[in-house]
């Protein structure tokens, strides 16, 4: 699984049986907060954490410490040594993961509700009192070389999504790989954990969310037992960096053996906190959600000149990038995929989309959201996300409102307002580079 | 991410689910099953927790049938939805969409399959389609050749990408020529041969009601849907089944320990398997053996990830895997490590594979995989898409509710005496089988040592 694929919003136009006064809401007094929604479908429960901190709290000299660090949550506490998190978690029938992305770090625990209470003890001693073990780090530090050697290596993609973002990015930190430089990752210190640690791992920098087969005063009680007593935090610093207004096109070359070119276009958008995103979370499912999208139906279907296509654009606090990506057919060169690509973006904006279309990607929100009602992780992951990207769970349910509200007008506004040649980043990843 | 998802018991296919995991309450949802008259097996389910229907159909056409045609079982179940006597592949794409669906299609190696979610006001409209989909597709020449040219781009840029296509080397070198052997996704050489007509005679020759299974599972109402699903499929005929029940297949015991080494010139990465026969899906043992495949390598604390990643950082991640198949089944120990830590990887995995052999297994260890796989198992049945894919698998590999209903009491059956035989019986010990995909010039000489090398450029056409 890769990171940024990870923040793909769950947005509704309808709500069903779930409801915002389903979900309780406890803040404790160190600052945090934690939301709970019973469910008890299954015997199992889930607990998500979402730390706000990610890549784009690092800086040059530290660059993947983030996402190091999710790793070292793993690596032992005071009560549960090296190992222990993960064994314990296991034999009580849980077991956990977590992801880094440019804004968040998030650590999730899936586990039979019967062991609630061992959750809550190991994550709070984790959070109260991680140890670093020299030993650890140095083990881990391969972990995570084999992981960015991994994904470039199996995923041109990845590769050239990596140079776009560096290059689009003049000032803000959404330029460098999550994962970070080969030569960061080899050089950070234990100090430059504990500083992390110290600095963003403060109850108060964390959204808690559990969702299953549980009770509200149970899991008051556990939290008021085990994460209550952990120290408030200071205030992390905000990232004050504003990306300036990009003031031309800006073209990044990759060279790569690959059977055939990949395309990467990329704009600068807002952030997910604007009122312009549900316009924008729109056009990209108008584009590229579905074999009848814009995006495949044309170059894939029609014109047969690539084997992928797509748009993504991920949540983000700042201001961030709508993604166009493609990977060409059998003798169609780099620059015949991005201007048909460039074709479909100018259509939109000339010929605005049809109501029609409006009406589909109005109906795809609405089976994902379903989908993500029937499962307990879906809900607790989509809450979390609610709560952090839009400021506040119950956003969730004014969805439907706010994606109604959205017009053909607005759409073609928002392509015409971004999608302009002066915005843009074009990667291209092939085997040579062609003049 | 904190671990590699290739060995979580999450996400791959619903074979791996069946065979790892139940719960101390679970017990299959009750369903109706029934036959029609030509032969149509339908299963249905009600849940009613989200207005959705989801729809799972399995035909008896998987790519061990391929023959010369390389690839045309997983070509020909795609080629179902690119039209229909009433409906063109644009419309039929332009309606699922519109709904908020999408229609999907698969091979497997034993069978092929179609599965969507729809939601329930949506299914007066989108069941026809269905219909005709499975049993009147039309296979347009000119969609079939357009399919034809993207698909060889798409092997080709499949080998970019090592753990996309080890699977298939794997099976290349377990199987051979056999069944298998065959690439679900096909070779160019046997893509190129495809026209509509030969994708047509495929499924004449395949696609058939007797050989059939759709399994509904969602918010309705059983009895209404079962005269919906009636007079819905009633009437498709077929062609007259050309083949009697599934090749039998048996299994070539190894001699020597081989190595299949791919050589990827720009790889900075070694990608490996290492391993040899495994059980078939109906095997009474199942259960209890993916018990002890959770110990070896299906969670975090696994023994091989503990000592590749956690002990050795050689790795992101390392797991073992048990995949069944109707007549055979395949067991592989897999990971990958940078070029220059292969020989390293590839050791201190099979040290630790053999330590099931010379140490076994200690009672809390056991304890704790038995409490892991049961206190992981209700969320693997939570939708109804979920429950549908279950319905279908147990129509393909002739499983009952027992396989579901009794887990729990095989995984509290198994002790230490048990897994020590279990063991013994089923864990491949001698002539283990490897492939390994990475930079050839650099590991060539090293991995002599693991057996007999047989070496090929992964830019060649097929496995």
């Amino acid at each position: 699984m890769k990171y940024l694929f990870i923040f793909i919003i769950f947005t509704v136009t309808t709500i069903a049986q779930v409801t915002a006064d389903d979900v309780q809401t406890i803040t404790l007094k160190n600052g945090m907060k934690i939301m709970v929604l019973e469910d008890h479908s299954i015997p199992n429960a889930n607990m998500y954490l979402f730390y706000k901190v990610g890549s784009r709290n690092e800086y040059p000299g530290i660059t993947g410490i983030s996402h190091f660090f999710e790793h070292m949550m793993f690596n032992g506490a005071k009560k549960y040594g090296p190992k222990e998190f993960d064994r314990v978690m296991e034999a009580n029938g849980g077991a956990n993961n977590a992801y880094t992305s440019q804004n968040i770090t998030a650590y999730t625990n899936w586990f039979p509700s019967s062991a609630t209470e061992v959750i809550f003890e190991l994550e709070a001693d984790r959070i109260a009192n991680l140890n670093f073990d020299p030993k650890m780090i140095e083990s881990e530090r391969g972990v995570i070389l084999s992981e960015r050697s991994t994904y470039l290596e199996n995923d041109p993609m990845e590769q050239l999504w990596d140079q776009v973002q560096d290059v689009a990015f003049f000032a803000h930190p959404y330029k460098w790989p999550i994962i970070g430089y080969e030569s960061d990752i080899k050089n950070w210190t234990k100090e430059d954990l504990e500083n992390y640690f110290r600095t963003y791992y403060a109850p108060n920098n964390c959204v808690v969310v559990i969702a299953g087969d549980v009770k509200l005063s149970e899991i008051k009680n556990l939290a008021e037992q085990y994460f209550e007593p952990i120290p408030e935090g200071p205030k992390p610093r905000d990232v004050h960096t504003v990306e300036p207004e990009q003031l031309g096109e800006k073209r990044v070359f990759v060279k790569r053996e690959v059977p055939n070119p990949y395309v990467m276009i990329s704009y600068h958008v807002p952030e997910t906190g604007s009122d312009e995103h549900y316009a924008l979370d729109l056009l990209k499912s108008i584009l590229s959600q579905g074999r009848s999208s814009r995006l495949y139906s044309s170059i894939i279907d029609h014109k047969q000149l690539a084997i992928e296509v797509g748009a993504a654009y991920w949540n983000a606090f700042d201001p961030t990038l709508f993604h166009f990506y493609g990977i060409c057919s059998d003798n169609v060169t780099a620059t015949q995929l991005e201007n048909a690509i460039l074709t479909e973006i100018d259509s939109i904006i000339n010929a605005s989309v049809s109501e029609n279309e409006l009406q589909k990607v109005k109906n795809q929100k609405l089976m994902r959201f379903y989908k993500t009602t029937e499962t307990i992780n879906g809900m607790a992951n989509t809450i979390g996300t609610y709560e952090l990207f839009f400021g506040d769970y119950k956003k969730l349910f004014l969805a439907p409102d706010l994606y109604n509200k959205v017009t053909t007008e607005d759409i073609q506004n928002v392509a015409a307002k971004y999608f302009t040649r002066q915005n843009r980043t074009v990667g291209i990843l092939q085997t040579e580079e062609v003049n | 991410m904190k671990r590699n998802l290739n060995f979580t018991l999450t996400i791959t296919l619903l074979i791996t689910v069946l065979s790892i995991t139940t719960c101390a309450q679970f017990k299959l949802p009750p369903y109706d099953k029934f036959e029609l008259e030509n032969g149509l097996t339908i299963y249905l389910m009600e849940k009613h927790d989200v207005p959705l229907i989801s729809i799972s159909a399995v035909f008896n056409a998987g790519a061990e049938r391929d023959g010369e045609y390389s690839g045309i079982a997983s070509f020909t179940t795609e080629a179902l939805r690119f039209g229909t006597a009433g409906y063109t592949k644009n419309q039929i794409d332009s309606l699922f969409n519109f709904y908020g669906s999408n229609l999907s299609t698969y091979a497997e190696l034993d069978y092929s399959g179609l599965s969507t979610t729809i939601m329930k006001d949506n299914a007066d409209g989108l069941f026809p389609i269905i219909k005709e989909v499975i049993a009147s597709p039309t296979f347009p020449e000119e969609e079939i050749t357009n399919r034809q040219q993207r698909w060889l781009a798409e092997l080709d840029q499949a080998k970019e990408s090592p753990r996309t296509v080890i699977g298939s080397y794997y099976n290349k070198l377990i199987y051979g020529n056999s069944p298998y052997g065959n690439p679900v996704n096909g070779t160019k050489t046997g893509i190129e041969k495809l026209s509509g007509d030969v994708v047509e005679e495929f499924y004449n020759f395949n696609y058939s009601p007797s050989s059939t299974a759709i399994a509904v599972v969602g918010d309705f109402d059983a009895e209404t849907m079962k005269s919906t699903f009636s007079d819905l499929f009633g009437d498709w005929k077929g062609y007259p089944i050309k083949t009697i029940g599934d090749t039998y297949y048996n299994e070539v015991p190894f001699t020597e320990s081989k190595v299949y080494l791919i050589d990827k010139a720009n790889a900075t990465e070694t990608t490996f398997r290492i391993g040899g026969y495994g059980i078939k899906m109906n095997n009474e043992d199942q259960t209890q053996i993916d018990v002890i495949n959770t110990i070896l390598g299906a969670r975090f604390t696994s023994w091989l990830n503990d000592e590749l990643r956690i002990n050795a950082g050689l790795t992101y991640g390392a797991g073992s895997r048990f995949r069944a198949y109707k007549q055979s089944g395949t067991f592989y120990m897999a990971s990958f490590t940078a070029t220059k830590n292969t020989e390293a990887a590839l050791d201190l995995a099979i040290k630790t594979y053999n330590r099931l052999f010379e140490k076994g297994i200690d009672e809390e260890t056991l304890t704790s995989a038995k409490n892991y796989v049961k206190g992981q198992f209700p969320p693997d049945y939570e939708t109804a898409s979920a429950l549908a894919n279950l319905l279908t698998q147990m129509y393909v590999y002739k499983l009952t509710d027992s396989y579901i209903n009794d887990f729990e009491s095989k995984v509290n059956a198994l002790n230490l005496d048990r897994t020590s035989e279990l063991i013994k019986k089923h864990f491949p010990k001698d002539d283990l089988q490897f492939v390994l995909i990475g930079k050839a010039d650099d590991i060539r000489d090293v991995v002599k040592k693991y057996g007999k090398v047989i070496e090929r450029d992964i830019a060649e056409d097929g496995f």
